[in-house]
């Protein structure tokens, strides 16, 4: 327990000053000044996707061991088919570029690299004078999770460390054992498609994207973080190809609905008056 | 099995995740290979340790599984008399799981193995394994070296040979040196066994007799738990079930062993009696076993009429309720040898046998005695939602058993459900109460006399602690770390090289009973056909996998008695064979010779399509 309380306590320090840094040089002071004067009216405005989010978080937390039985009782045990398909391109993947450093570099960047990659646009979108971005990536989240949750129990899926071990170390946890303490707490071992960790990075990076003009210093390093975070899932021998071709479709439609469910005229409107709006319009619908 | 693609024979080998076992995987793989390559459409299910016990051995939905014997130790032969007989076909647990039916008098074998004794049953019992080997129910693959990490600050004593079995763990000492007590003997002697009496002398003559259960030596002004025995494991069942007689949570039954006690005790080969004091022979079938005064963890008194229970609840454990009877679905076997238990009053019980040798007679004697007024409770019949059960079966075998009432030397704590389970020392048992008791204990007439000296006073833990670990590589890091003292579950070949960095940690390589094994359901075509499956195990590289899976860790078996060569012929030893003497590997070593497999199915009657499809065979 004291391992997980140290890798935990180790996680918040990094990624709370990580965040400060990226609030200062990405966000800026003027912005973040704003928000903090502004912080209750915005959180307000946000409280129906906010709401959706946490409540999504909850069934996950609440349901997810018994949708995990009913997966184990009635789920499609796709390890096989998975396996069929892509062979050992994981394997291969591992055997051509694991060096120490690039296993640090993975390890790193799947734990601490991860988390700054989601929890960063809270704060950047929610320093925007307007709220549709910050309501969207919300609501984006929500359908990562929740959908995520819902082909969990559809599919019964091992990863590649537990399929073909001789090929696949498990870098992560050989290299990393305390890493493993936490992932142990998160993960379920039979919950591998799709990967979760692939669609909120690729969820970021989209949004990334999409708000350049907003934040352009933003885009690259979430770019780049998300790109590492897909890869690190593959080159530690936790998920398939497979999972980060789903993670990744799984992002790109959640993206596409929070545009849908979440209009960013009507908010225009709201915001009217607010002296920021000449920076740039929001990306629009996609 | 099915003929979905087109009408190529499917294969489902139902296996356990690399994390869960390191080893069965690559078995898995081997064979769904070597398959694959003889036009054999198989397909690995990666399934989690009860979902694989539910689906083989209660539902028996499967066609092929990798898996282990469930006997942690080397066995009696009559081990197999559960597994193989055809009398449990019908039955759900760990009896005759292949559905295998009388053929070639496999039923008289094990019959007669278990009535004679001497070169009569050696007979019995070498034929038996011949048999087994033409038929191959399952396929030995190996028996491996059940490895396990240890470190020796906190506990000693730990044994090479189980150190994680009931006698293991009671053998242990408090390691005096780092404990820092006023233990002084121990530091300087590795004779454990000698420093032991020291401490004990000591402790008599600081805290008096009656102290000494309540109050353990190293409490008074020491760390609270620094007592407390940590060990690690990766399999979370123990969190969540401790239902003694459960098929589907129990892998060898080490826990609820210490939960429950046995009448005997068998370790390391050697019979203790165990909640028994002693037994004699009343005529040629029947035995009077004398219980020692004992009590359950509620405090209800253990008697004659519990063990009587026992016996006749294991066999039926709808106690006559259900249309047909439901019995246990592990100890099967050990029961089956037992005609009645009779209480002849509160501490006396007597036991007839069905006509079976001294060997089975003892091993029938170890099965958990249940306490009457908690069990008797639980004959009714049971269902749990979204659960199939082919047969009916009760309360008894589906319940996790919460919060036990055992009467073995540790009694449950608190459990947190797939992370921790905590047990504690039980004070009234008689290792340590009649140890105290008096002094006769030492001059070998006191109520100890046939307990070995390295378990009087045991427990030496004041707790035992087991946490989940997600893969066996953390399992051994926690060991080198000093979070924990040990690991329970198998640790694959990728751990080993990190016990030797680790400075503290120690490797221990004992002998197992639990073989990896193949095993087929001969319910259905064509693994019905004994043909079919004989082929099927020349697909096996036994060797090879020990090199290459095992890393060397485990021996290559014919026979699913390799543990103990004393009962193996010498045409079923393995010794320094290449290859397996009943169904030898087609092809070299490493490379299957897929054309000569194919031949052989095709000379057993199975055809091919022009692309090279093993057809399923015409129901």
């Amino acid at each position: 327990m004291s391992r997980l309380l140290s890798v935990v306590s180790s996680l918040a320090l990094w990624v709370s000053s990580a965040l400060l840094v990226a609030s200062v040089a990405i966000v800026g002071p003027r912005r973040l000044y704003d928000l903090w004067n502004d912080a209750r009216r915005r959180l307000w405005e946000i409280r129906v996707p906010f709401a959706g989010l946490v409540a999504v978080l909850i069934a996950s937390a609440v349901g997810r061991s018994s949708l995990q039985t009913v997966s184990e009782l009635f789920g499609l045990r796709l390890t096989w088919a998975i396996y069929a398909l892509e062979g050992n391109f994981v394997a291969w993947l591992q055997t051509t570029f694991a060096t120490p450093q690039v296993t640090m570099y993975f390890s790193s960047v799947y734990v601490y690299g991860y988390v700054f990659l989601v929890a960063f646009p809270f704060i950047a979108y929610l320093a925007l004078p307007r709220a549709a971005t910050i309501k969207r990536l919300l609501v984006a989240y929500a359908l990562n999770y929740g959908v995520g949750l819902a082909l969990y129990t559809v599919v019964f899926a091992h990863g590649p460390r537990n399929v073909i071990p001789e090929m696949v170390t498990s870098l992560l946890f050989t290299h990393n054992p305390d890493f493993m303490a936490l992932t142990g707490e998160v993960n379920e071992p039979a919950n591998v498609f799709p990967s979760l960790h692939t669609s909120l990075s690729v969820t970021v990076a989209t949004f990334a994207v999409l708000t350049r003009r907003k934040y352009p210093l933003w885009t690259p390093i979430a770019v780049w973080l998300a790109a590492s975070v897909v890869v690190a899932t593959m080159y530690l021998g936790i998920h398939w190809l497979t999972d980060v071709v789903g993670g990744t479709a799984l992002a790109l439609g959640s993206v596409y609905l929070s545009y849908r469910f979440v209009d960013g005229d009507a908010d225009r409107a709201e915001a009217d008056d607010d002296p920021d709006r000449s920076e740039g319009g929001e990306a629009t619908s996609g | 099995m099915g003929r979905d693609r087109g009408s190529q024979l499917v294969l489902e080998i139902a296996a356990p995740p690399a994390d869960t076992d390191p080893n069965a995987i690559r078995i898995a793989r081997h064979f769904a290979e070597n398959l694959n390559a003889v036009g054999v459409d198989a397909r690995i299910s990666t399934l989690g340790r009860t979902d694989l016990r539910r689906k083989v051995l209660i539902n028996h939905n499967f066609d092929a599984y990798v898996g282990q014997f469930q006997e942690s130790e080397p066995f009696d032969p009559d081990a197999m008399y559960a597994f193989t007989h055809s009398r449990f076909v019908t039955e759900a647990g760990w009896q005759n799981p292949f559905g295998l039916s009388d053929v070639n008098g496999v039923d008289e074998l094990l019959a007669r193995q278990r009535r004679s004794a001497g070169d009569d049953r050696r007979e019995a019992v070498h034929a038996l394994q011949q048999t087994l080997g033409e038929l191959q129910p399952f396929t030995v693959v190996a028996f491996p070296d059940p490895l396990t990490a240890v470190r020796e600050d906190r506990f000693e004593n730990w044994t090479d040979r189980q150190p994680l079995s009931v006698g293991g763990l009671l053998g242990l000492e408090r390691a005096g040196s780092v404990a820092g007590t006023e233990e002084t003997g121990t530091a300087d002697g590795d004779e454990t066994a000698d420093g032991n009496d020291t401490e004990d002398g000591d402790g008599r003559s600081i805290d008096g007799l009656e102290l000494l259960g309540d109050m353990p030596l190293t409490d008074d002004g020491e760390d609270a738990d620094d007592g407390t025995l940590r060990l690690v494991t990766t399999d979370e069942r123990i969190t969540e079930n401790w239902n003694p007689i459960a098929a589907e949570y129990r892998r060898y039954g080490t826990f609820t062993s210490l939960l429950y006690d046995r009448l005997a005790l068998i370790d390391d080969g050697e019979v203790v009696p165990w909640l028994a004091a002693g037994w004699e022979r009343t005529d040629d079938a029947t035995v009077e076993l004398s219980l020692r005064s004992a009590d359950w963890h509620d405090g209800e008194p253990v008697t004659a009429a519990d063990v009587a229970f026992t016996y006749e609840f294991l066999r039926d454990t709808s106690m006559g309720a259900a249309e047909t009877p439901v019995p246990t679905p592990t100890f099967r076997g050990r029961v089956s040898a037992v005609e009645s238990a009779t209480a002849v009053d509160e501490e006396t019980v007597e036991i007839a046998f069905d006509d079976v040798n001294e060997a089975v007679a003892v091993r029938a004697l170890t099965v958990p005695i249940l306490p009457e007024h908690v069990w008797a409770d639980r004959t009714a019949a049971a269902s749990i939602a979204g659960i199939e059960f082919d047969a009916e079966t009760t309360e008894a075998v589906v319940t996790n058993n919460e919060d036990p009432v055992g009467n073995g030397p540790v009694r449950f704590v608190e459990a947190t459900p797939e992370e921790s389970v905590t047990f504690e020392r039980n004070p009234d048992h008689f290792l340590r109460r009649s140890a105290d008791d008096g002094a006769t204990s030492e001059d070998g007439t006191g109520p100890l006399a046939e307990i070995p000296e390295r378990f009087r006073r045991k427990p030496a833990f004041d707790r035992l602690t087991i946490e989940v670990m997600g893969s066996d590589i953390a399992a051994v890091q926690a060991v080198g770390d000093g979070f924990a003292d040990a690991t329970v579950s198998s640790l694959g070949p990728d751990s080993v090289t990190r016990i030797g960095r680790e400075a503290d940690a120690r490797l221990v390589a004992g002998q197992s009973g639990g073989f990896y094994h193949i095993g087929y359901n001969a319910r259905r075509a064509p693994l019905s056909n004994p043909r079919f499956r004989a082929v099927l195990a020349s697909l096996v590289d036994k060797q090879r996998l020990v090199d290459v899976a095992f890393d060397g860790y485990a021996e290559p078996a014919a026979s699913p008695l390799a543990a103990t060569p004393e009962w193996v012929p010498a045409a079923l030893r393995w010794d320094d064979r290449e290859t397996d003497p009943v169904q030898p590997f087609v092809g070299e070593s490493g490379s299957l010779d897929a054309e000569a497999a194919r031949d052989r199915l095709r000379e057993a009657g199975y055809r091919y399509d022009e692309e090279g499809r093993l057809l399923a065979p015409n129901p």
